[in-house]
């Protein structure tokens, strides 16, 4: 048992990985666990594509099923809603990740690649020097001259190893949704405001997570919705409701119910997501004879409400690939291109940039201000009662109300404006 | 000894099977397939027995291409080969019609068999028809819910045990033979990788023209039976109890308490 | 609209279920009896931990390995891993 490359993980950074190694003639074997490539595949809805066209412009091919053309923001309490909207140009496609990640095997498949399911990996085995030299499962031992780790965020492969510790509930957020399947693709259409392949993308703040930090979201795939919440760990103990009914409430929310009334329930499912992948990296993604891509590496952007995952983890499989091809050998000293690579790719630039959106999205107050606040605002303007209030009043009675301090809001705008 | 394992690709252990209320059938879409899960059992009891005795297991199985997933997972436990008997002219098969197409294609390919082992029963079909009816095209003898057995010569000595009736049953069988296992009575070993690599080279796919059988006798015109109708049935919350106690008294308590929930009919002494 | 239980939801899944090995183990359960918060049972998004009077009961058979509960838990008291063979749920539309 000997390749090449093995890859740890049939998600989007691993078999990225696989399709561009084995394109390149190398003998590359992806290990997944799951019983198909993207059976255990589970995310939000949406895959953005502007970076997609630079490292993997055959996705166009993909199972697509909708662009994104609209986009909303809804600021969400018990009783109130506030939605901003905007229309947008083919920038992101909709689609369930289980197809995505299937074309994407049968690609790397077809270029050579031979991909082992059912097959839980161990250990990353190391030789006597430290050397990254295959992966063990079970009693087997598969030998091969690089490793690619892509096995997704709980990474217990690289914690065993000892080049991580142990997640810790600051640095993840776990998210868990329902898809929703209507009659058929044109009542949803009409739902929505749709026309064919046109798709909505839609995220709400305050109420989904009890105004703690995290976010609701729903996408439109072909005849069904994507609909559920992301809620970040370390807040769990101000939750009054468990993680497992927030999808339901959200689901039944007045503001909400009347767009998914009547669909069936498809499948419910659950999975973690960096906060800010950055900060859960591990000290290096390159060792000797090792790579760490996707989510592993903590390749992910968290901003609130939208998650983007999967363009980061295809870009450092491609880039992982791409190291593999020009390093010449497996070495720590010759793979240290991918870090390289890394670092003049959109991908650690961008990483870097958000950095410190944390500090902003960490802030337990903003999730629970800024919606309540927004809903209250817009709902005093609009109320014509003995008085026909100005916006200023609006805002200024709406401060006094909800105790929600215009000058805090101020700061977390700026804030936000400088991060987000 | 040559060990032979029918084999049905069928729905997980716990799957949402939905009923079209408009047609009355089974909602495909989106039900993914695998190895029966009463069929590991059997493919568990084959290999340990060729562990024991030396030779070769060989999986069989009627499907549309879909099958591939399920044999290849067989092969990944230790199975040394596999057959797919995948037609066109096969579909719609009962099970008179796949026990046929199975029998045939164990006298074509594995002619020198000495074990035929099937699973109790497929999950989703529940007839337990198989293994009964591939012994009757074949003119062998049959036993079914098997937990054990021996081999001495040319005579398999097989132990059975029979849940309503609650008793346990020693047999000898001239072999060849037909035995079906009795389910979770084993524990299946894991997939293994060195074996899953290799999976596709260990599977053969032979249809009709190989075959060569007569179209009346295989699909939906070789099929006397039909399905006439199917109804949902309710699903039960999940329940959780907690027993302490000496482990002597747990076990005795977890009988009494799965025997009044109507899990099990009868518990006895099943090693 | 009505509301859907846990269970309903867990019912509309697939899954191969090991019957034979849980993937998820509570190491000890000691540490669950003097753990104050309970995390596990307000985090797991399959209500797979339950407190039932002294005790606290794991089921995985309707687990969707996730691995939020391995993170919640302050005491480290679970064993967590993911099911072998292929096993475990099954997502199709996701
Ligand atoms: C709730 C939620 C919503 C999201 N929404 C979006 C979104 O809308 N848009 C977006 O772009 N991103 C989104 N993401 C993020 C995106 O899903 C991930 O960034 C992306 O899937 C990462 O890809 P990956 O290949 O690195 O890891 P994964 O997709 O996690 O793939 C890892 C693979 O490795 C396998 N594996 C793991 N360990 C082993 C092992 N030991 N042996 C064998 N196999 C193993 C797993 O089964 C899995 O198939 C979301 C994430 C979550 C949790
Ligand atoms: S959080 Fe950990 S220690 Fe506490 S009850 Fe749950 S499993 Fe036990
Ligand atoms: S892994 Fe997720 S679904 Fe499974 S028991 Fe833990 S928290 Fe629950």
């Amino acid at each position: 048992m000997k390749f090449d490359v093995a890859v740890v993980g049939g998600g989007p950074a691993g078999l990225a990985a696989a399709y561009k190694l084995a394109s390149a003639g190398f003998r590359v074997v992806v290990l997944e666990r799951g019983r198909e490539p993207g059976s255990k595949a589970m995310y939000g809805g949406r895959v953005y594509t502007h970076w997609l066209d630079k490292y993997l412009p055959e996705f166009r091919k993909a199972a697509i099923d909708r662009w994104v053309t609209r986009e909303l923001v809804t600021f969400l309490t018990e009783d109130k809603a506030v939605t901003l909207e905007t229309t947008t140009e083919r920038g992101s496609f909709v689609t369930p990740l289980v197809s995505f990640t299937s074309w994407l095997a049968r690609l790397s498949r077809d270029a050579g690649a031979q991909i082992v399911t059912e097959i839980t990996v161990d250990q990353l085995a190391r030789d006597e020097r430290g050397r990254f030299v295959g992966v063990k499962s079970g009693s087997d031992f598969l030998r091969a001259d690089y490793v690619i780790d892509a096995e997704g965020v709980n990474r217990l492969l690289l914690e065993r190893a000892g080049i991580v510790e142990r997640l810790k509930p600051e640095t993840v957020a776990v998210g868990v949704k329902e898809v929703l399947k209507f009659e058929s693709r044109k009542l949803l259409e009409e739902r929505f405001g749709l026309g064919e392949e046109e798709g909505l993308a839609w995220t709400f703040a305050g109420y989904p997570t009890e105004y703690l930090p995290g976010g609701g979201f729903l996408y439109t795939y072909r005849d069904s919705v994507a609909i559920g919440v992301v809620m970040y760990l370390k807040s769990w103990d101000k939750l009054k409701t468990p993680v497992y009914d927030l999808v339901e409430k959200l689901r039944l929310h007045p503001y909400v119910a009347p767009y998914v009334r009547g669909a069936m329930l498809l499948e419910y499912g659950a999975r973690m997501t960096p906060v800010v992948g950055i900060n859960m990296a591990p000290p290096k993604f390159h060792y000797d004879g090792l790579l760490i891509v996707g989510d592993a590496a903590g390749f992910l952007l968290h901003t609130g409400v939208l998650i983007r995952g999967v363009d980061f983890a295809v870009a450092s499989g491609v880039l992982a690939a791409e190291a593999i091809r020009e390093s010449g050998d497996p070495s720590a000293e010759a793979l240290s291109i991918y870090e390289k690579k890394l670092k003049s790719s959109f991908i650690y630039p961008q990483l870097e940039k958000f950095r410190n959106v944390d500090r902003i999205l960490g802030d337990e107050t903003l999730f629970r201000d800024l919606p309540i606040f927004a809903t209250g605002v817009v709902n005093r303007y609009f109320t014509i009662d003995d008085k026909h209030r100005t916006l200023f009043e609006a805002l200024r009675e709406t401060s006094k109300e909800t105790n929600v301090s215009l000058f805090k809001l101020l700061i977390y705008m700026a804030r936000a404006v400088r991060n987000i | 000894m040559k060990f032979v394992v029918l084999t049905k690709a069928a729905v997980p252990l716990s799957s949402a099977i939905r009923i079209d209320p408009k047609t009355g059938t089974l909602v495909r879409e989106g039900v993914p397939l695998t190895a029966n899960v009463w069929d590991r059992d059997a493919v568990e009891f084959a290999l340990e027995m060729r562990d024991r005795y030396g030779g070769e297991v060989v999986a069989i199985s009627m499907a549309p291409p879909t099958g591939i997933l399920a044999l290849e997972s067989l092969i990944g436990m230790g199975v040394d080969r596999a057959i797919l008997a995948s037609d066109r002219a096969f579909a719609g098969a009962d099970t008179w019609a796949t026990a046929h197409v199975l029998a045939k294609t164990i006298e074509k390919y594995v002619p020198d068999f000495d074990l035929v082992v099937t699973g109790e029963e497929t999950i989703d079909s529940t007839t337990a028809h198989i293994g009964a009816q591939t012994a009757s095209w074949l003119g062998v003898p049959y036993l079914y819910y098997v937990y054990n057995a021996e081999v001495r010569g040319r005579t398999l000595i097989a132990k059975r045990f029979l849940e309503d009736e609650g008793v346990d049953e020693v047999y000898e069988l001239k072999m060849p033979a037909v035995i079906s296992v009795l389910r979770s009575s084993q524990i299946p070993r894991e997939v293994k990788l060195s074996r899953k690599l290799t999976a596709r080279e260990h599977l053969q796919i032979v249809d009709n023209s190989k075959l060569g059988l007569d179209q009346d006798c295989v699909g939906l015109r070789g099929s006397p039976t039909m399905v006439v109708g199917m109804s949902p049935a309710a699903y039960p919350p999940r329940k959780r109890i907690v027993i302490s106690g000496a482990p002597g008294e747990v076990a005795k308590k977890v009988a009494e308490v799965l025997r009044e929930l109507g899990v099990v009919c009868a518990v006895s002494g099943l090693q | 609209m009505k509301y859907f239980t846990i269970e309903e939801r867990l019912n509309a899944n697939a899954w191969d279920v090991d019957i034979h090995k849980p993937h998820i183990v509570i190491k000890d359960p000691e540490k669950c009896r003097h753990c104050e918060k309970k995390p596990c049972t307000y985090m797991c998004p399959a209500k797979c931990y339950v407190q039932q009077g002294d005790y606290l009961v794991l089921s995985t058979e309707a687990c969707l390995e996730c691995g939020t509960c391995r993170v919640v838990c302050p005491h480290g008291a679970i064993e967590w891993n993911y099911p072998r063979s292929g096993m475990g749920v099954w997502y199709r539309f996701t």
